[in-house]
């Protein structure tokens, strides 16, 4: 071993005292205040950990300001392994897919619109953009013809046969607790089809217009309010509950305002109760023989219309020249 | 409680030859009175009939009543009121607080003008105002207000235009406008969604607002009529053929434009007043 003598700080090139303490490292000899981090100047911490860089020794924190690279996720300094991608470092764990989180560093990843993926969820994106499905069993793009919903995933269809009768099934195969049938097997086991959304029924029926419907899909052509069992009119191959039933094809009283139940007069682009059906101007009863003039598409009785001034009259009559008699039609 | 016929009697009794007749009430129904043409002079005849409050149709059409008094607010039952043909000049304020009043007639009276609050109407579904003498000016702004009306008779009477709160009416079926002395409609008209009966015949009118064509007048449950107005050559070509091609007409471009062009000017030639024909009206009997 030398004596201190006969050597010299790496730092400052001077020799050292007797006695002094050297700090030795690597097969080079410090006094001890030389021995420091070449950026910060300072001593290393207690267990003396430096890192080295081209010759300079540099304590943990300003190797890291230095030269250690950052990871683009979290944030930290990255010691060890390196992921370098998208103009970004990053700790292997934080290279994730961004749409499913599954680690990249190892399987590989495709860049899409500035996002890593994994090449099923790129696949998904890709075909999403262009409005396709991904087959849930394949993974890949289906492209031709729709494909089968089948518990709520998209496949393609070529991949089940019905249940029944073995057939390659296509998209309109019908899923029917739990198994999947051809059309033509799903039509012959008799499950009835919902008019509105057309699929089978379970549950309750509701046969109207010719058709069977989910209980809460046969509703009100105008207000689409389910009738639950209330009445519902039909006009035009279609249901109306009762309020907008009257209220789009006019059978409305003309006097009280009400659905008109029963027999109803129309005249004169109104409906009234028979009972309501009189004289705008005296309010005597009407019926269904009673002669009256239109006046402003209202009835008129022939004793009021009498009573009328002349000039009125005359002038009323260059409107129309007939007299009307009432219409009674059955609702 | 009174029977109708009883009640009625008039407190000095016999003094006139008709008061049998007056008093004999024709419906069985105990909660109308028919009181049609029977020569009342005045309501005062009647004193006790409003103390009547179960009575919902009151008909006293065809009579010579000259005023209503606000005592009339006792009969809080009335859903119908019918005056047509009398000599009325004005209504009382009280009028307007009758809870249950659903249709009022007051049609071929000699009315100038209308209450302050004639807007205040609880539930008030069917007015009549037909041959008076009303113009917009009569009509409080509290009256556009009334959502429940769905009929309003305005027909002879002295209308020259028609404000745009006319569009907050929102559940009027039925508008009746004929003869009055009206140069234009608003806008706003096409905001009455729900009416299927227009009646605007005889007046002044020389174009249509494009908005109208909004409205559903051409169905097989709408009526629209429309005759007897100085329409320009465009409408009247178009209403030869019929309405539908009326309001297929004014729902082109073209019309819109020329129609905001032609709102601008003032016209230069407005079309007379229909004077002369309305100096007939018996309801301008009063005016000196």
């Amino acid at each position: 071993m030398s004596s201190p003598s006969t050597m010299f700080c790496s730092r400052c090139g001077s020799g050292f005292e007797e006695n002094e303490k050297i700090v030795n490292s690597g097969g080079e000899v410090w006094h001890q205040s030389c021995f420091v981090c070449a950026q910060c100047f300072r001593p290393f911490s207690k267990d003396a950990i430096f890192y080295e860089f081209e010759g300079r020794k540099y304590c943990e924190h300003d190797f890291h300001v230095l030269y250690a690279p950052c990871c683009g996720k979290c944030g930290h300094f990255i010691i060890g392994r390196v992921i370098k991608a998208l103009n970004n470092n990053w700790h292997p764990d934080c290279f994730n897919c961004q749409i499913c989180q599954i680690p990249l560093a190892d399987q590989g990843f495709i860049k899409n619109a500035g996002r890593a993926l994994c090449h099923e969820c790129n696949a998904r994106e890709k075909a999403a953009a262009i409005g396709k499905y991904i087959c849930h069993k394949c993974h890949a793009i289906i492209d031709e013809g729709a494909p089968l919903k089948y518990k709520s995933e998209p496949y393609h269809p070529y991949h089940f046969n019905c249940y029944s009768c073995g057939v390659e099934l296509d998209s309109n195969a019908r899923e029917v607790k739990g198994e999947l049938y051809c059309l033509r097997c799903h039509d012959k086991m008799g499950i009835p089809i919902c008019g509105s959304c057309h699929r089978p029924i379970e549950e309750r029926i509701v046969t109207a217009l010719g058709k069977n419907w989910h209980v809460e899909h046969f509703v009100c052509a105008k207000c689409e309010k389910p009738f639950l069992g209330h009445r519902h009119y039909e006009k035009k191959g279609l249901a109306y509950c009762e309020t907008h039933y009257h209220q789009l094809f006019g059978n409305l009283c003309y006097v009280c305002n009400h659905v008109i139940s029963g027999d109803v007069f129309t005249a004169l682009n109104k409906a009234w109760c028979v009972d309501h059906f009189s004289c705008s101007f005296c309010d005597m009863k009407l019926t269904q023989k009673s002669k009256f003039y239109d006046v402003d598409l209202k009835p008129c009785c022939k004793r009021c219309f009498e009573k009328f001034p002349s000039e009125l009259r005359k002038r009323l009559k260059k409107h129309y020249s007939e007299k009307a008699t009432g219409n009674k039609s059955i609702l | 409680m009174m029977t109708l016929s009883k009640s009625c009697l008039p407190s000095n009794n016999g003094c006139s030859p008709k008061s049998t007749a007056k008093h004999k009430i024709l419906d069985e129904n105990e909660n109308e009175a028919n009181l049609s043409d029977r020569g009342i002079n005045s309501l005062e005849e009647l004193p006790r009939i409003f103390y009547l409050n179960n009575i919902t149709r009151l008909t006293l059409s065809h009579n010579k009543i000259r005023a209503i008094p606000p005592s009339i607010s006792n009969m809080t039952n009335l859903e119908s009121l019918n005056l047509f043909n009398n000599q009325i000049e004005e209504l009382p304020s009280a009028i307007v607080s009758l809870p249950k009043l659903k249709i009022l007639n007051v049609g071929m009276n000699r009315l100038y003008n209308l209450p302050r609050d004639f807007g205040e109407f609880p539930v008030l579904e069917v007015l009549d105002l037909t041959y008076n003498n009303l113009d917009a000016k009569c009509f409080p702004n509290n009256f556009y207000t009334l959502e429940t009306l769905r009929a309003l008779y305005l027909g002879d009477n002295d209308f020259e235009y028609l404000p745009s709160e006319i569009g907050q009416l929102k559940n009027l079926l039925i508008l009746c406008l004929r003869d009055n002395d009206l140069l234009t409609l608003p806008r706003e008209i096409g905001q009455l969604t729900r009416i299927r009966e227009l009646h605007i015949q005889n007046n002044r009118l020389s174009a249509l607002p494009p908005e109208l064509g909004n409205l559903d007048l051409c169905s097989n449950r709408s009526v629209c009529r429309m005759e007897g107005n100085p329409w320009i050559p465009q409408i009247a070509d178009q209403l030869q053929i019929g309405v539908s091609h009326v309001m297929d007409f004014i729902r082109q471009e073209a019309y819109k434009f020329l129609y905001s062009r032609t709102q601008g000017m003032s016209s230069t030639a407005v079309p007379s007043r229909n004077d002369e024909r309305k100096s007939k009206k018996i309801s301008r009997i009063r005016v000196k």
